[in-house]
C-alpha cells in the first residue's frame, strides 16, 4: 500500500524586508563581517558547540563557510561573496561589508527601489571608469623590476589576518618565501603557451614560523621507518625513471561495482590480483624504473618485492600531489593494472632524502624546477590553517597582479579617496544624465550620498579601538586619531601617517573628520614613482580582486533590493 | 540548520576569565616540589593520582571552546617537547589575569596585543645570553662559556669568572645565536678542546665501561653533571636516563668497534616497561627489549633460553580478517563450490596454513605490532614458538636492523629475506639472579647482539604512582635529549625569569622605539602608546613575577607570597643598581646555592650543582602561552555551526545567542 501525502502549498512572503527578522539577521551578519575586517580585526571562534575542533578566524571564506544561514536574502548575499572569493581569493570581507552597508543605507532612503538601483548602477560605472582610467589617484602600477611593491602586496595580505599570529619579522619572512615560491613557478623561457608551475604547501604544525622553508622540486613526507636505505636506481647519472599510478595498488578487487561476482571454491581472488600486480612490477623492474609513486595504497607484498629489486616506493601521496608530480616529471598517471606502456614513465634529475623538523621527506628534484614545496610551520592548528589560507590568497593575488600589473592603496585610503571623487563628480552631473536615469537631481544626490557613505563605512570598519577617522582634503586619504578631541583641533599634531602609509603628517593636508563638514573636493593623486619606491612598508590591495569585489557588492545589493517576493517550497 | 552567534567580548572578557580559571588548577604543580592531586570520579568512585599537567587535563572535562584550545595548546607542547607544560599552563593563567587588568584600565586591545608580543620577543632575545653551550660543560667543569656570536671561536670564549670580574660590555653579550643546530659530532671544540683539557685520572661515573682511551670518558662525567642539573629534583629518574645513554654507547661501540667518545642519545630507541608493585630498587636500564608476558609464554621462554633464535617481525595483525590499510574488501564476491565437497572450516585451514609457514621457516620468535588470533597463539605455544604482541614500530625497527629480519604485513609474504637470526630470549632477572612476577605476568628480555634498543624498567611499590613515575622518566629523558639537540641549556633556578623582569623594568623607562615598528594596530595607537606601554609591560612582567614567587612558595623556600615577592624585588633592585643586570644575575646564580627558586640539591659536600633549563622548550612554552592568551583576547564572538536550536534556546544563556 502506498501512502499519499498531500503536498504542502508554497510559502509566499511579500516585501521580505518588512519582516523584522530579516533586518535583524542582516544586521547580525553585517556586525560579524565588520568586526573581522582589517589588521586589528576581531576574531571569531567557530565550533560545533559539542567539544569539536575550534577554529579561530577572521577570514571571510572560513566564516561564511561555517555560517549556516537560513534566510534566502542572506543566502543570496553569502553566495555572491563566496563566489567572488573562489574566483579572486581576496577582498571577501570588503565585498560583504560593502554589500551589507549598501542594503542597509539604501533601505533607509524611502525612495522607489528601481530608482535607487538605476542611480547606484550609474554610480558604480563612475567608480569603475575612474579606477580604470590613467587619472585614477588611488592606484599604482606595479614595477616588476623590483620586489618592493610585490612584497608590500603580499605582506598586506598576511598582516590583515591577525589569527595567523605573526609578528613583524615572521610576516616579512613568510612574505619573502611566498614571493620566492611564486617566482620559481614562472618558466625561464617564455614561449607561446606559458604554463605556470605550482607551489605545494607542505604542512608542518606545532613548529615555529621561522622554521618554514622553501625547496625547489617536490617534498613528500615518508612515514617513519619507511625511509629507503639503498641508493636509487638510475638510468644515467642524472636521470631516474619513475612510474606514477593514480589507481589503488592495494590489491583489492576493483572489477564489479554492481552485481555479484561468483568465484569458484579454491580460487583466491586476492592472490590473483596480487599476481597481476607482481607481473606489472616485474615489467617496471625490467624497464629500469627506480621510483614508483602511487596516489593510493601499494600492497605490502608488492612493496616488499620492489624493495628487494632496489626500487623505491612511495604510496598514499594523495590527489593534490598528482598534477604537480605529473607536470614535473612528465609521467602519465597510470590508471590500469593490465597494460603498461613505456611512454607513461617520467624522469627525475635526482632523488634525495631530507630530514626536516623531525619528519622525513623524499626530495624529488626535476630537470626544470617549475614546482616548489613550501614547508609551512606555525605553532598551533588553528593559526596554521589561517596562515595556509593567507598564503594561498597571496599566491593567487600575485598571479592576478601579473595579469594586471596594478595595485590599489590599502588601509582605507582607496575607499575614502573613491568616495570623495564620487561626491565631487556627482555634484555637477549634467541634466541629461538625470533624464536618462528618470530621476530628479535631488534623488540622485540622496542616493549618491548613501552610496558614498557605504563606501566610506568600509574604511571605518578598519578601526576597532574607538579611534576617530579623519580624511584629508587634498588626497582624500584615510587617517585615524584617538577619539575625544574637538573637531577644530590642529590635527597635524595628532596624525602620524595615512592608512596606506604613503603620506605623513609633514605635509599640511587640511584634515577633517570623515563624514562631517568636509565639503566637496576633487582628490588629487599623490602617486609618483620616487614616493612609492622610497617606502617599503606600504599597505596595498590587489586591484583585480577589489575592482571585482566592488562590482559584486553593488550588483548584489541591487539584486537584494529588487526582491519583492520570496516563494519557498515547503515540501 | 541554524547558526548561533554569541558575543563574548566586554570589559570582563569571558574567554580570558575561563582561561584563567582553568589554568589555576595547575598552580601547585609548578616547580621541583610538586603536590600531587587526586581526581575522583563521583559516579564510579574511581580516582587517579596525578602530578602532571597533561594527565590532569586528560582527566578534566573542558569542552568549552576556550577549554578546547587550552587542551590543544598543552598537547602540542607535550607532543613536541614533553616538558614545559606546567610553565605554559601557569603563564596562561597569569597572563590572562594581567590582560584582564589591562582591559579594566581601558587600554585599547590592539595596544595590549602589540606591546605584549613585542615585549616577549624582546625578552626572548635578551635571555639568549643566559645560554650555556654544552661544549663548555664538557670542557671545564668550573667554567661556563657565554654564548657569543655564531662563530664559536675559541678566542671569544669567556669563562664565567672572567665575565663577572671584567665587566664585559653588555652589548657584546646580546648578540647571541638563537637556533644553532650543529650536531655534537661535528663540533671542533669537542674534538680538540675536550682532549686537551682532559685529566686522565678524573673519577667518573662510567669508568670501566669504555674500551676507548680514558680521555673520552672524561666528557661523560660532565654529562652526568649536566643530567643532574636538568633533573630538577628527579634524581633517580635522571640516573636511569644516564644508564640508558651508557647502554646505548656500549652497543654502539660494539658495532663500530671503535669508541668515538661522542654522546649520542637516541631517544627513539628507548622503551619503558612498568613493573607495578615492585620496590623502586628494581628500576634499571636494560639492553634490548623487556616486556611482560603470560606464564604460559614464560614456560616457552624457559625452553628457548640461551639459544640463538630465528626471528620474524609482523607489521600488522596476525588474524584471519586483517587486511592492510587501504584495502577495501569487496562485498559482492560470493564463493561457489562445484560438486560435492565437504564444507571445510576456513578459519581452521587459515590457522594451519599460518602454522605451516612458521614451522617451515624455523622461527621461534615472532614480534607482532597488532593483535594476534587466540588460536594461533595457543598453537604456537604448543610448537615452542613465542609470539610477543603488541610491540611498537621502533622495537620492530631495532630488531630488524640487528637481526636482518624484514618486517612483513602477512605471513604469506615470508621468504628467506624476512627471517632474522641471533635473537635471544631470557627471563628477566634482577641482580640477585631471581626471577620476578608482576601480578600474573612475567618479565622477559629479548636481545640481539649490538641492538641499540634500551628498555627502562620502571617500578613502584604503589601502583597508583606508576603512571607518574613513567611520566617523570620521560620528562627527564626528553630534557636531556633537548639539551643535547639544542647544544645549549639555560642557567636555571629562576635566572632566566629574573633577567626578563629586570629587562622589562628597563623597557618601561624607554620609549617604544626600542621595540620596533607597530605591526598590527591603527597608526594612531602608535602615537598614544607612551601612555599605555609601561602598564602593559608591567602586566607582562607580572606573569614571570608570579611564576617565580609561586615556585618559591611551592618549594617552601619562602613562607608566603609576600616574602617571595620581597625577595624577588630585592634581587631586582640590586640588579638595577649594578653596572649590568646580566652580570649581577650571572654572579648570583653561579654561586649555586643562591637559586632563588630554591631547588633542592642534596649534593655531596663541596659539590656545587647548578640548575639548568631547556632553551627551546622553555621559550616555546612562553610563546605558546602568550599566543593563546592573545588569540582569546582578540576573539569577540563564538559562532556555533551546528547547534541544537532548542537546546540553546532553553539554556540559561539563551539571551546571549543571536540566530541567523
Amino acid at each position: 500500500m502506498s501512502r499519499i501525502e498531500v503536498k504542502k502549498p508554497s510559502l509566499c512572503t511579500n516585501e521580505p524586508f518588512s519582516t523584522e527578522s530579516v533586518s535583524r539577521s542582516l544586521s547580525v551578519l553585517s556586525e560579524i563581517v565588520k568586526s573581522c575586517y582589517g589588521r586589528s580585526g576581531r576574531l571569531k571562534q567557530l565550533h560545533n558547540g559539542m567539544g569539536g575542533y575550534v577554529c579561530t578566524t577572521s577570514q571571510s571564506c572560513v566564516l561564511l563557510g561555517g555560517l549556516s544561514v537560513t534566510h534566502p536574502v542572506l543566502k543570496l548575499l553569502t553566495a555572491s561573496v563566496q563566489n567572488h572569493k573562489s574566483r579572486f581569493s581576496d577582498c571577501g570581507l570588503f565585498t560583504a561589508i560593502l554589500c551589507c552597508s549598501l542594503v542597509e543605507n539604501f533601505r533607509r532612503l524611502n525612495l522607489v527601489s528601481c530608482t535607487v538601483i538605476k542611480i547606484s548602477k550609474h554610480l558604480l560605472s563612475l567608480c569603475t571608469d575612474y579606477l580604470k582610467s590613467e587619472a585614477c589617484g588611488c592606484r599604482i602600477s606595479v614595477d616588476f623590476n623590483s620586489t618592493k611593491t610585490l612584497l608590500c602586496l603580499v605582506r598586506s595580505i598576511l598582516t590583515s589576518k591577525p589569527a595567523c599570529m605573526l609578528n613583524k619579522k615572521e610576516a616579512d619572512y613568510i612574505s619573502t618565501l611566498i614571493l620566492k615560491a611564486f617566482l620559481l613557478t614562472i618558466p625561464h623561457n617564455v614561449e607561446t603557451n606559458v604554463a605556470l608551475g605550482k607551489c605545494i604547501i607542505v604542512p608542518v604544525k606545532d613548529k615555529r614560523v621561522a622554521d618554514s622553508n622553501l625547496f625547489p622540486g617536490l617534498l613528500i613526507e615518508i612515514p617513519e621507518f619507511e625511509f629507503p636505505k639503498f641508493p636509487v636506481k638510475r638510468v644515467s647519472s642524472s636521470t631516474i625513471k619513475m612510474a606514477l599510478f593514480c589507481i589503488s595498488m592495494s590489491g583489492d578487487f576493483l572489477g564489479a561495482r554492481e552485481g555479484t561476482v561468483m568465484v569458484k571454491h579454491g580460487v583466491s581472488l586476492d592472490s590473483a590480483i596480487l599476481d597481476q600486480l607482481l607481473n606489472l612490477s616485474k615489467q617496471m623492474v625490467n624497464d629500469g624504473v627506480g621510483l614508483v609513486v602511487c596516489q593510493k595504497v601499494i600492497h605490502p607484498a608488492l612493496k616488499q618485492y620492489l624493495k628487494e629489486q632496489r626500487v623505491i616506493t612511495v604510496d598514499r601521496v594523495g590527489i593534490a600531489m598528482m598534477e604537480p608530480l605529473s607536470q614535473m616529471t612528465g609521467s602519465q598517471p597510470i590508471a590500469s593494472l593490465h597494460s603498461l606502456s613505456s611512454s607513461c614513465y617520467g624522469s627525475l634529475k635526482d632523488l634525495r632524502t631530507e630530514t626536516f623538523a623531525s619528519k622525513e621527506f623524499l626530495h624529488l628534484i626535476p630537470h626544470d624546477t617549475l614546482v616548489c614545496s613550501l614547508i609551512l610551520c606555525n605553532r598551533n592548528e588553528t593559526a596554521w590553517g589561517e596562515l595556509k589560507l593567507a598564503c594561498e590568497t597571496a599566491e593567487h593575488v600575485l598571479l592576478l597582479t601579473v595579469k594586471q600589473p596594478l595595485a590599489l592603496l590599502g588601509g582605507g585610503c582607496t575607499e575614502t579617496h573613491l568616495a570623495s571623487y564620487i561626491r565631487h563628480k556627482s555634484f555637477d552631473m549634467c541634466s541629461s544624465t538625470f533624464k536618462d536615469l528618470c530621476c530628479s537631481p535631488a534623488e540622485y544626490q540622496i542616493v549618491s550620498d548613501a552610496f558614498c557613505c557605504s563606501v566610506e563605512s568600509v574604511a571605518c570598519c578598519l578601526e576597532h579601538d574607538g579611534g576617530e577617522i579623519l580624511i584629508d582634503r587634498h588626497y582624500g586619504h584615510f587617517w585615524s586619531v584617538e577619539s575625544g578631541f574637538p573637531s577644530d583641533s590642529d590635527w597635524s599634531n595628532l596624525v602620524l601617517k595615512c592608512g596606506c602609509g604613503i603620506c605623513n603628517n609633514q605635509q599640511n593636508l587640511n584634515w577633517c573628520v570623515l563624514q562631517r563638514q568636509c565639503g566637496r573636493f576633487a582628490p588629487k593623486s599623490c602617486y609618483n614613482e620616487t614616493c612609492v619606491n622610497s617606502k617599503d612598508d606600504l599597505v596595498l590591495d590587489c586591484f583585480t580582486a577589489k575592482y571585482n569585489g566592488l562590482q559584486v557588492a553593488v550588483e548584489t545589493a541591487n539584486l537584494i533590493l529588487e526582491v519583492s517576493c520570496i516563494i519557498e517550497d515547503q515540501n | 540548520v541554524v547558526m548561533a552567534f554569541k558575543k563574548v567580548n566586554s570589559r570582563r572578557h569571558i574567554g580570558l576569565q575561563q582561561l584563567s580559571s582553568l589554568a589555576s588548577i595547575g598552580r601547585t604543580l609548578l616547580g621541583p616540589t610538586k603536590s600531587c592531586k587526586f581526581i575522583i570520579d563521583e559516579s564510579t568512585h574511581e580516582s587517579v593520582l596525578t602530578c602532571s599537567v597533561v594527565r590532569l587535563l586528560e582527566n578534566l572535562d573542558a569542552s568549552s571552546a576556550v577549554g578546547q584550545l587550552l587542551h590543544e595548546t598543552i598537547q602540542a607542547q607535550h607532543k613536541e617537547y614533553k616538558t614545559g607544560m606546567t610553565t605554559l599552563l601557569f603563564l596562561l593563567g597569569a597572563w590572562s589575569n594581567a590582560v584582564l587588568d589591562c582591559l579594566q584600565q581601558n587600554i585599547p586591545l590592539s595596544v595590549i596585543v602589540s606591546v605584549m608580543s613585542e615585549g616577549l620577543d624582546s625578552c626572548i632575545a635578551k635571555v639568549q645570553c643566559l645560554q650555556i653551550s654544552i661544549h663548555n660543560l664538557y670542557q671545564r667543569p668550573d667554567s661556563v662559556r657565554i654564548e657569543g656570536n655564531d662563530k664559536t671561536s675559541i678566542d671569544s670564549e669567556h669563562s664565567l669568572s672572567e665575565l663577572v670580574g671584567n665587566e664585559m660590555p653588555e652589548s657584546h653579550l646580546i648578540t647571541s645565536s638563537y637556533s644553532k643546530k650543529m650536531r655534537l659530532t661535528h663540533s671542533r671544540h669537542f674534538n680538540t678542546l675536550g682532549k686537551s683539557h682532559c685529566l686522565p685520572n678524573q673519577p667518573n661515573l662510567f669508568q670501566g665501561h669504555f674500551t676507548g682511551p680514558a680521555t673520552d670518558s672524561y666528557e661523560c662525567s660532565n654529562l652526568g653533571q649536566l643530567a643532574m642539573s636538568l633533573s630538577h629534583g628527579n634524581r633517580s629518574s635522571m640516573k636511569l636516563v644516564q644508564d640508558i645513554i651508557r647502554c646505548q654507547q656500549q652497543s654502539a661501540d660494539k658495532v663500530s668497534d671503535s669508541h668515538t667518545g661522542y654522546i649520542q642519545f637516541n631517544i627513539s630507541e628507548v622503551v619503558t616497561c612498568c613493573l607495578s608493585g615492585l620496590s623502586d630498587s628494581y628500576s634499571c636500564a636494560c639492553q634490548g627489549y623487556v616486556t611482560l608476558i603470560s606464564p604460559e609464554k614464560a614456560a616457552v621462554t624457559k625452553q628457548l633460553q640461551d639459544k640463538p633464535l630465528q626471528i620474524i617481525l609482523v607489521d600488522g595483525d596476525l588474524t584471519e580478517r586483517y587486511r592492510h590499510l587501504g584495502f577495501n574488501r569487496s562485498s559482492n564476491v560470493r564463493m561457489v563450490s562445484e560438486g560435492v565437497s565437504i564444507p571445510e572450516n576456513s578459519s581452521i585451514s587459515w590457522i594451519n596454513c599460518m602454522l605451516d609457514i612458521l614451522i617451515q621457516s624455523k622461527v621461534n620468535l615472532i614480534l607482532v605490532r597488532g593483535n594476534v588470533c587466540e588460536n594461533v597463539m595457543e598453537k604456537c605455544i604448543l610448537n615452542k614458538m613465542l609470539i610477543i604482541n603488541p610491540v611498537t614500530p621502533n622495537v620492530l625497527q631495532a630488531f630488524g636492523e640487528v637481526t636482518g629480519a624484514e618486517p612483513v604485513t602477512y605471513l604469506t609474504q615470508m621468504n628467506e629475506h624476512c627471517v632474522g637470526n641471533g635473537a635471544f630470549v631470557n627471563l628477566w632477572r634482577t641482580g640477585e639472579l631471581t626471577t620476578v612476577e608482576v601480578g600474573n605476568e612475567v618479565p622477559i628480555s629479548i636481545k640481539a647482539p649490538g641492538i641499540p634498543l634500551v628498555t627502562a624498567v620502571l617500578s613502584s611499590t604503589i601502583a597508583a604512582k606508576m603512571q607518574a613515575v613513567e611520566d617523570q622518566f620521560w620528562t627527564c629523558a626528553y630534557r636531556l635529549h633537548h639539551a643535547l639537540s639544542d647544544q645549549a641549556v639555560f642557567l636555571g633556578g629562576g635566572a632566566v625569569e629574573l633577567l626578563c623582569l629586570s629587562h622589562l623594568q628597563k623597557l618601561e623607562k624607554q620609549s617604544l622605539k626600542s621595540l620596533g615598528e607597530f605591526h598590527n594596530a591603527s597608526p594612531w595607537l602608535a602615537g598614544s602608546l607612551a601612555r599605555y606601554e609601561p602598564t602593559v609591560l608591567k602586566a607582562l612582567a607580572s606573569g614571570w613575577a608570579q611564576y617565580l614567587s609561586t615556585v618559591m612558595c611551592n618549594t617552601a623556600n619562602c613562607a608566603s607570597a609576600f616574602e617571595a615577592s620581597t625577595s624577588i624585588q630585592h634581587h631586582l633592585n640590586r640588579a638595577a643598581v649594578c653596572y649590568s643586570s646580566l652580570a649581577y644575575i650571572l654572579k648570583e646564580f653561579s654561586k649555586g646555592d643562591q637559586d632563588i627558586a630554591g631547588t633542592d640539591h642534596v649534593s655531596k659536600p663541596g659539590e656545587v650543582l647548578k640548575t639548568y633549563d631547556n632553551v627551546t622548550a622553555k621559550v616555546e612554552a612562553w610563546r605558546r602561552a602568550l599566543d593563546l592568551v592573545l588569540l582569546v583576547l582578540q576573539t569577540d564572538a563564538e559562532i556555533i555551526t551546528d547547534p541544537k536550536r532548542k537546546q540553546l534556546l532553553n539554556s540559561q544563556e539563551s539571551s546571549e545567542f543571536m540566530f541567523l
